[in-house]
């Protein structure tokens, strides 16, 4: 199950805020806090659980670190949904098919 | 770009009641529950998928241990036209997302088109009980834990 903790990740709302932060601009733990109505502990909390999920990045600017929505993931996740649609029509074509046929 | 909705369609040789029915109340028959499915995530196909049909009816799963999953809810139905319904499979009501789907009479069969999109889209008509959070397209992404 490939992407099950990202979407476990994604799953709770604030983590979910705090991704969707990231997705638009990066952003240091601070900024986040300041940003969103969420304490900077809860902050790093969620910000660990997205990086064990590989859906973010972080790099060092200076003293501070950067966090940053990992595009590769996001393009990954986008790309399950798309084929679950493809299979799903596939299967109800499929159905289609026989009803037809009778 | 990827927070756009997910757009699908496909031509069946049905007339757009028929695909409507097949697609709704006999979701049964064709879902693939083996892959897509609260079920397929642990391990196991689902027993049953089902949909009365209806504003205010639920799209019900019923996973192999006998636990009952409601993927959404419709809220709107014009039978052999179309239907929309919340989606959330797999997580609670309050953040799910909005499937449209349509059907057109196109040449003898049907064109269904199928819309996955935020319900953000909907600006009012968002889901309720969302403690403040707006959704954000990321909320779009499947909920399924596919069996892959």
């Amino acid at each position: 199950m490939a992407y099950q903790s990202a979407f476990s990740a994604l799953a709770d709302p604030t983590r979910r805020a705090v991704f969707e932060h990231l997705a638009n601009a990066p952003s240091s733990v601070t900024a986040l806090a300041d940003k969103l109505p969420v304490s900077r502990p809860a902050v790093s909390q969620h910000l660990k659980v997205l990086s064990d999920a590989g859906l973010i990045t972080v790099r060092s600017k200076g003293t501070r670190r950067i966090y940053a929505a990992s595009p590769d993931k996001l393009a990954e996740l986008r790309a399950w949904l798309d084929t679950m649609w493809d299979q799903a029509l596939s299967a109800f074509a499929a159905q289609a098919e026989k009803d037809s046929a009778q | 770009m990827s927070t756009d909705p997910v757009v699908k369609t496909i031509h069946v040789a049905l007339s757009p009641q028929a695909a409507f029915d097949l697609f709704t109340k006999r979701i049964g028959d064709w879902w693939p529950v083996e892959t897509f499915s609260v079920s397929a995530g642990q391990g196991k196909p689902s027993q049953s998928v089902t949909l009365a049909g209806g504003i205010g009816s639920e799209i019900v799963e019923i996973a192999a241990d006998g636990s009952r999953h409601v993927w959404g809810t419709v809220r709107d139905w014009a039978p052999g036209k179309s239907f929309v319904t919340t989606w959330h499979p797999g997580r609670e009501a309050s953040f799910a997302t909005k499937l449209l789907v349509a059907f057109a009479s196109e040449g003898d069969g049907t064109r269904v088109t199928l819309t996955h999109s935020n319900w953000d889209v909907l600006g009012e008509e968002a889901v309720s009980s969302r403690e403040g959070y707006d959704g954000g397209w990321v909320v779009v992404l499947g909920q399924f834990e596919a069996a892959v």
